[in-house]
Formats: structure tokens, sequence, C-alpha cells
């Protein structure tokens, strides 16, 4: 396990702000955050590289904070492969065996193993030069787990590759993460990667941390406006809430939705696209969140239609491409939409 | 219509000026080489004048081009690495040589060497820079010092300080990370540099010429040689000294090129 304790650094251009998370055993954490949120500063600080001002990392309840990288035992692998050029595939994996010492059959044996995990075995002679941007990756995580890290550090290793690789080596990362049980801290800017491999996720932004959660929980319920329109999140409206019995009230620019979460006071609402009803005529119905509004814009990517509502607030609805054909959807028709209070998010 | 021959009459332009300046270049060299007989020629360069300065040229220039080196070697790191207060009034100041005629930087050297308190202690105890083969090592090191900086600070530029990052997690220390793949990474900038700064240390004159003066059979290197020979008008000498000169640079040039393109290959 994994501690970071109210880390600060200050490097003039840049600033980590009291940083403290936590990442348990054998767990894949993915931090999210745009370019420039301090995420590889964190990661290389975690490595040793850089000595924060103040605050500690604990590494097993042991503290490393003042331990060169070389004595805490992480793997680091970069977007940017950092293969040595000037030692082939081979030479580059069993490069950590050599400081260690580790020779003979049994350093062979790791790196043969690690090589056919990752598919690489028919290119340990090759020289970096030589490999393409996948195969270099591959390299450079079989080179980061030769010496079997307690914590592997993924500094947006996804982001040079194309569509396709990308989508290959994420599933290979998976595989790695479930085979060797190896503890993961991934870097990215990515929601999908953060989404489809993340077992928890920390956003951060601005050298801080912002929220951390399952991914599909910090989606549901973003704890600010950074992170709900970081994240995508459509319908995020600012209001003041009050509270009448079980439900609290919202008025945002004149219109009264009810939320399940029970808070008073000048808070944010977000409503995801996929949770709103959308209705051709106006229906009886007992949820509270029932408003008229005229359709202003249909968008079709393909696979969803969203479509963008004038309530007085301007709402995006997410509805099948079967319902856009059966209610006959078109631009300036006017519609009814609802939604339940339980699908109001407050923050 | 007319744009389109202007186009084309500026591009004619530009190619004949560069033959004319390529002719230049090529007639100077083979006015140098053909002026006297072959035999004139062979006979100064078995001489023995100019074996001593070619042996004093090769001896003085080696040397100070691995002290370049050895200096160079770790300021060139700490300048690219490490940020500390003044690096930058530190890196002017490491320039300077560069722009400075090496006259002056010969001058500056012959007094303080000579003149100062400090020179003539350290020639007290055996030190001694003024008119020795040791002063000729000192102007050609103060001289080319920059240039090897120069071009072993850009190549570190060049190099990710990630890629020791990386060694240090695998369990190397800094200093190891640095052997083990840094400079292996710079090894087509340390050639170039160890090129560019033999090169300039064989054919430096001002500076050598003021601090060690020109003694014939004993500070007598080849440009210096090249200076004696034509005062007294002994030409075949000086042009033996010369022709000399010109093989090492073409040489010196071939390897450079060479190693300063492959340089960019990391």
């Amino acid at each position: 396990m994994i501690s970071i304790r109210n880390i600060s650094k200050d490097f003039g251009d840049f600033v980590l702000n009291d940083v403290s998370l936590d990442i348990r055993d054998g767990e894949y954490m993915v931090i999210l955050g745009p370019t420039g949120a301090g995420k590889t500063i964190l990661i290389e600080t975690i490595a040793g590289i850089y000595r924060p001002d103040s605050g500690r990392i604990f590494l097993n309840d042991l503290d490393i904070t003042g331990l060169p990288p070389r004595m805490r035992n992480v793997g680091i692998v970069y977007q940017d492969y950092m293969l040595f050029p000037h030692l082939t595939v081979r030479k580059n994996i069993s490069f950590g065996l050599k400081a260690k010492k580790i020779r003979g059959d049994e350093g062979t044996e790791r790196v043969k193993e690690l090589a056919e995990m990752l598919g690489i075995s028919q290119l340990l002679d090759r020289y970096p030069l030589t490999l393409s941007g996948g195969e270099k990756q591959r390299a450079a995580i079989a080179r980061a787990l030769v010496l079997e890290p307690e914590v592997l550090l993924l500094d947006e290793p996804l982001s040079a590759l194309d569509d396709e690789t990308r989508d290959r080596l994420q599933e290979e990362l998976h595989r790695i993460h479930s085979v060797t049980g190896t503890t993961m801290l991934h870097v990215t800017h990515s929601f999908n990667e953060a989404f489809l491999l993340g077992s928890r996720m920390a956003v951060m932004d601005k050298g801080e941390i912002i929220q951390v959660g399952e991914p599909g929980e910090v989606f549901r319920k973003p704890n600010c406006k950074f992170v709900a329109e970081f994240l995508g999140v459509r319908n995020v409206f600012r209001g003041t809430a009050v509270i009448e019995g079980e439900t609290a009230y919202v008025n945002v620019n004149g219109l009264r939705m009810a939320s399940a979460n029970l808070r008073e006071g000048e808070v944010y609402i977000s409503i995801r696209p996929e949770d709103i009803l959308v209705f051709p005529g106006y229906i009886e119905s007992s949820t509270k969140n029932s408003f008229r509004g005229k359709v202003v814009d249909i968008s079709d990517t393909g696979t969803v239609v969203r479509i963008k509502v004038d309530a007085g607030v301007p709402f995006v609805v997410a509805v099948t491409r079967r319902s856009l054909v059966d209610m006959r959807l078109r631009t300036g028709m006017e519609v009814f939409l609802t939604f339940k209070s339980d699908d109001v998010h407050m923050f | 219509m007319f744009t389109r021959l202007r186009e084309i009459s500026f591009k004619t332009g530009a190619l004949i000026l560069i033959l004319l300046l390529a002719a230049l270049i090529v007639a100077v060299l083979i006015s140098i080489v053909t002026h006297t007989s072959a035999q004139a020629l062979i006979t100064s360069l078995t001489s023995g004048e100019i074996w001593f300065a070619i042996r004093l040229s090769l001896a003085t220039s080696i040397i100070s081009t691995l002290i370049c080196l050895f200096v160079s070697l770790p300021a060139a790191y700490a300048l690219t690495r490490y940020n500390f207060w003044g690096k930058s009034i530190l890196n002017t100041i490491l320039d300077v040589p560069l722009a400075l005629p090496p006259l002056v930087a010969g001058l500056g050297l012959l007094i303080l060497f000579g003149t100062t308190s400090f020179g003539k202690g350290l020639s007290e105890i055996g030190i001694k820079f003024v008119f020795t083969p040791m002063g000729i090592v000192l102007a050609q090191f103060f001289v080319n010092v920059p240039f090897t900086l120069r071009v072993l600070r850009s190549t570190f530029q060049n190099i990710n300080p990630r890629y020791e990052y990386v060694a240090q997690t695998l369990g190397y220390t800094e200093a190891q990370s640095f052997y083990k793949v840094t400079l292996p990474m710079a090894k087509s900038g340390l050639m170039a540099a160890l090129v560019l700064t033999w090169c300039r240390g064989i054919g430096e004159f001002g500076a050598v010429l003021m601090i060690a003066g020109a003694t014939r059979f004993q500070t007598e290197t080849l440009p210096i040689s090249l200076y004696l020979n034509m005062l007294c008008g002994e030409l075949p000498m000086a042009i033996a000294a010369a022709t000399i000169l010109i093989v090492t640079s073409l040489v010196m040039l071939f390897f450079f090129e060479r190693f300063s393109s492959s340089a960019g290959v990391f």
C-alpha cells in the first residue's frame, strides 16, 4: 500500500498542493486530469525523482520520502517509452537485473517470461529505433516489471499510440494487472482509460487532488463543477436549494427541480442525459420534475442521438435512434421532459 | 510572368554566388599546395624543423583537447541538468572566450601568468606557462574550452533526463545512470566535440603567440612555424606547415560532419 500524505512541492512555475492519496495493494488506480494538472510530477515524486518540500510518502508503512529512486522498488513507464537506444530490447529489459546483480538462469528466465507475457519474444535482439510505438511500449513495460516492483507507475502510457494499438495495449494492461497482481498507478487525461482500467480513480487539477472514487461513482456524482465538466457530464446547473420535507427544491433560472439530495443554499446539480425521458405530448406523471420545452437541436452521432431542449434552461437529452423515429422528433417541436428526483445529483 | 522570371533569376543568381564562393575556397587551397615544386615540398616536410613542429602540435593539441573534455563534460552536464542561482550569468561568462579575439585572450593569459603574484607563485613552484610548451597547452585550452562546452551542452540538452530517471528506478545511482545511459547516448556529440576541439587546438595561433612566444625548436607549433618561416622568407617551409594544416583540417572536417550528423539520431 502506498500512502501519500500532504505532499507539497513548489517548482516555481508549477506547484503540487497538499496532495494526499492512498493506493491499496493490487489496486489499479488511475489519476485523471487535464494537461498541466501535475499528474506526471506527482508520480515522479512517488518514484523519488523529486523530493517534496513537505509531506510524506509511505510504502507498506515504511517512510520512503527520503529514499533515492533505486531503493524504492517502483517501475516507471513513460508516454515516450524512454527505451535506451544504444541497447537491444533484451538488454533494455534486463537493465534492472544488472544493477541488482540478478544473473544467470534466473535473469534469463525473467526476461523470457516477461517477453512472452507481452508478446515481444521475437523482438528481443532488435534495437528500439526499429520498433513500432506499440512494440516500444511493450518493451518499456517489460523493462519496468523486471524487478517485480511494488508499484508500476504509468505516465500517459497510451497517449502516443494510434487508436487500434491503444485499444490492444489497454487490454494488455488490464491483463498484466490481473496476471501479476502488481499495484498500478496510471496517469492519463483520457476518461475512457480511467473508466475501462481503473478500479478507482483520482481527478487532479492545478496540482491538487479534487475527487477520489470508483470511476462510475465519480462520473455519477462529481463533487464539483470542474470534475463534472472535465468528465463531460452534461446538464450541470447552478441554483438555490431549499428543503421541503423529504425533498430539496432547486431554483434554476425560474425552474423548480426536485432532488433527493438534501442540501440547502447555493448548489450545483447535474442530471445525466440518459436519465431524462422525453415525450412528444403532455403526460400525467408522478415525477416531480416535468418540464415543457422546445427542441432546438438534434445531433446524431451514429450510436446515440442527443437532442437539446430549451425549457427555460438548456437540457441535453440522450434518446435512442428508435425513439427519435417513433416520436418523429424534429427541431422546433414542443416536448415534455421528465426525470426522477433521485437522478438529480447535487454538489 | 514577370514575378516568375524574377524568381528564376534570383535562384540562378544565388546558385552562381555559391559556385563562385566554392571556387574561391578551392583556389586558395590549391594555390598553397601547388606554389612550390613537389620536390621542395617533400624536402621541407622531412626537415627536422617541420617534424619538431608536427610533434609539438600533436602533443599540445592532444593534451589541451583532453583537458577541455575533462572540464567540459561535468560542467556541461551540470549546466543542463541542474538549476542553481547565477546559472545564466555563469553561462554568459563561460561563453566570453568565444567572442574574444585570441590575441586578446593570449595577452590576458600572459599578464595573469607572467606578471601577477599568482603567476609568479606558480612559476616559483615550477609551473611555468610563459614561453613554454605548457603555455601553448594553456592558450589552446583557454580559447577552445567554450567550444567544447557548447557542443556538449547541446548534446546533453537533447537527451531527455527521463532516461536517467528510468535507470534510477531500476536500481542505479545518479552517477551510474549517467555512465550507463547518458554517456553512451552522448557518444556522437562527444566525438564531435573531440574532433572540433582538437582541430581548433592544432590551428590555434594568436593566443599561443602571445603567451608562449615564437621560438624555433622550442614553442614552434605548425602555425608558429608557418609564421616564422614567412617572416624569414623561407616559403617552402611555410608551405609545408600550411599543407599539413590543410590536410588535418580536411580530415577533421570529414569526421566532424559524420559525428555531428549522427548526433541527432537519438
